[in-house]
């Protein structure tokens, strides 16, 4: 019995060093970026005189960020809500009609999550041009289409596996009571395969909130998500350490929280990807 | 009225044909095909055709005018596969594709099968290693720049204070404990060279991308049943047989998953180069991912979008062949 305690003894404490580790990067950003720059130069581990301001916050805001802010959650709630509305009406179509080609749309679809997105950028910013989707507001739109092209293989991959789980018997007994496609999508699919769409929903906002290739490709300068500004100010010959943490933190946040509140079903969502291959 | 038998046979047989959908599915599928369509598969094909085709961003090849266009054949993809800076890139790459699937999978099977065996706090640890998942690479990119930072980064400081700083200088290999994203190190090959600020940027993506292999292991783990390990126990198996009997077959599924994304992901990673060094210096971390970007956005002098769309025709085609089997599954299962 005492060996066994050694071993869980010995279990927690390498547990707890690794966890330990794994949060230094996330505590480095989070202390640098509330504690003016030269406290930062000794270290933000050096806590000695130490002052705590939300000052750089203040002024990264200032500079531009709440501009950055604004275009990501327009940019993120967008493409999720076209995506996820787009992705569960095509993956009912999937799972319960029959269309023609399906099994190719199927492929191709599903290929969209292996492929790198470099297959698709290069000739789309001559493409938004000829659409008119290169000028102003239009580009949110054109980004947000883009990010449901790609998010598309995706939604309709994840939503299967949820739909699928509505018994069958429920939408046959809809059926005889003279229920139509539409009908049993809103009243029965919709409502029961609703946590997997709040999965879903949730990993394609992290996604889109996080991406920065299509943005730093297709958007002019005002209309740039946060994650643009960040790699624009980041520069190793500028020493602005201060401001740039405080708008990495400003980043980081929003997806934070909702994997904080919504742990369960993102980590559900990734379950449901994961174990299916 | 009586329903027979008969009449529910009947009913159940015309059912189907009346549910199947007729115009019905297009209304609900067409959506997303149609944005599907305009926004992915048309400017694949667009990628596809231009690689034959001299063209730039000044100027962009377009399938409808053919006056315009300049036709080279394949000449982008022979000027691409004679090129030294195309092969530098797929050192880098292939430093990305051998050491970022082995680091993924290696420690998050550890960590995994620690979490598993520790009574409590299960949560608590894995929420350690799955939080960084949610962080932008962007983010992650600069977080970590401050962690290399040669002045007062975490690592930096770490190596001067514990007093393990050393260099070495061994023929082909070079290694030393500081200019983490300058010049640590380098292995000569003879054919390549190695570049260790590779190594940097992968430890930085592996920060983040960790806590991909914990969740998809633990599904593995938690699907091995809490009685076959007691009966394994109670028939005196030794921990290394339950270990090879039980554990090994169950976690060969989820080793393939994590293994097989990490190496998609490799192969095409870019965001946290972009950020760190944007390929530097010189082009000593310079991926394929940021050689195409550059060569279709950055150098406009010149026009190389011909060249670009070539590489990432010839990216798509080696993940595409990589993953064929993957695919395949992905594909059977999902219907």
């Amino acid at each position: 019995m005492n060996r066994r305690r050694l071993v869980v003894g010995a279990l927690y404490l390498a547990l707890t060093t690794l966890s330990l580790l794994w949060l230094i990067p996330v505590m480095t950003a989070f202390m640098t970026s509330i504690r003016p720059l030269d406290e930062i130069r000794g270290g933000w581990w050096n806590f000695e005189g130490a002052t705590f301001t939300l000052e750089n916050y203040a002024r990264a805001w200032d500079l531009g960020l709440s501009s950055f802010a604004l275009n990501t959650f327009i940019i993120t709630l967008g493409s999720v809500a076209v995506t996820v509305a787009t992705g569960a009406l095509a993956t009912y179509a999937f799972i319960h009609l029959s269309f023609r080609f399906k099994k190719i749309w199927f492929f191709l679809l599903i290929s969209t999550m292996i492929v790198p997105l470099q297959l698709i950028i290069i000739p789309l910013l001559p493409w938004f041009r000829t659409l008119g989707l290169d000028q102003g507001g239009w580009q949110f739109l054109g980004i947000i289409l883009v990010h449901t092209g790609f998010g598309a293989g995706w939604a309709v991959f994840m939503l299967s596996s949820f739909f699928r789980e509505v018994p069958r018997e429920m939408l046959e007994a809809g059926q005889i009571d003279g229920a139509g496609h539409w009908d049993q999508f809103r009243r029965l699919v919709l409502p029961l395969a609703m946590p997997g769409l709040v999965s879903f929903a949730i990993i394609d906002f992290i996604f889109v909130w996080n991406d920065l290739l299509l943005a730093l490709t297709l958007l002019q300068r005002d209309f740039q998500p946060i994650q643009v500004g960040l790699a624009n100010l980041q520069s190793p010959h500028l020493s602005q350490q201060d401001l740039v943490s405080a708008g990495a933190m400003l980043a980081i946040l929003p997806p934070l929280i909702l994997f904080a509140a919504l742990n369960r079903y993102y980590v559900r969502g990734l379950f449901a990807g994961g174990s299916k291959g | 009225m009586v329903t027979t038998e008969a009449d529910v046979r009947s009913e159940q047989a015309r059912r189907p044909a009346r549910f199947r959908g007729g115009w019905l599915a297009y209304a609900f599928v067409g959506p997303l095909l149609v944005v599907f369509t305009l926004f992915y598969l048309w400017p694949a094909l667009n990628t596809l055709l231009g690689s034959f085709f001299r063209w730039g961003l000044l100027r962009p090849w377009e399938l409808f005018s053919p006056s315009e266009w300049d036709f080279v054949g394949i000449q982008n993809y022979i000027d691409t596969l004679s090129s030294g800076r195309f092969w530098n890139a797929v050192v880098n790459t292939l430093v990305w594709l051998v050491v970022f699937p082995l680091l993924v999978t290696g420690v998050s099977l550890f960590v995994s099968m620690l979490i598993w065996e520790a009574p409590q706090a299960k949560g608590l640890f894995r929420t350690a290693f799955i939080l960084p998942m949610t962080i932008s690479l962007a983010a992650a990119g600069v977080i970590w720049t401050f962690i290399y930072d040669p002045d007062f980064g975490v690592l930096t400081r770490f190596v001067e204070w514990s007093g393990i700083d050393f260099a070495i200088d061994w023929g082909p290999v070079e290694f030393r404990t500081s200019d983490w994203l300058s010049d640590p190190g380098v292995i000569d090959l003879g054919f390549a060279q190695v570049r260790m600020v590779n190594l940097s940027l992968i430890v930085a993506g592996f920060w983040a991308f960790t806590g991909f292999g914990v969740i998809t292991f633990t599904a593995g783990l938690t699907a091995v049943p809490d009685e076959l390990r007691e009966a394994a126990r109670v028939d005196g198996a030794s921990t290394t047989q339950t270990i090879r009997h039980i554990l090994v077959p169950l976690l060969r599924g989820p080793t393939l998953i994590v293994a097989t994304i990490s190496v998609i992901f490799a192969l095409r990673t870019f965001d946290v180069v972009w950020v760190i060094t944007q390929g530097g210096p010189a082009q000593d971390s310079e991926v394929l991912a940021v050689l195409l970007w550059k060569q279709a956005f950055v150098f406009l002098d010149s026009p190389q979008a011909g060249l670009a769309t070539a590489v990432a025709i010839i990216m798509s085609a080696v993940l595409i062949a990589g993953a064929w089997p993957y695919l395949r599954d992905l594909t059977r299962e999902g219907r």
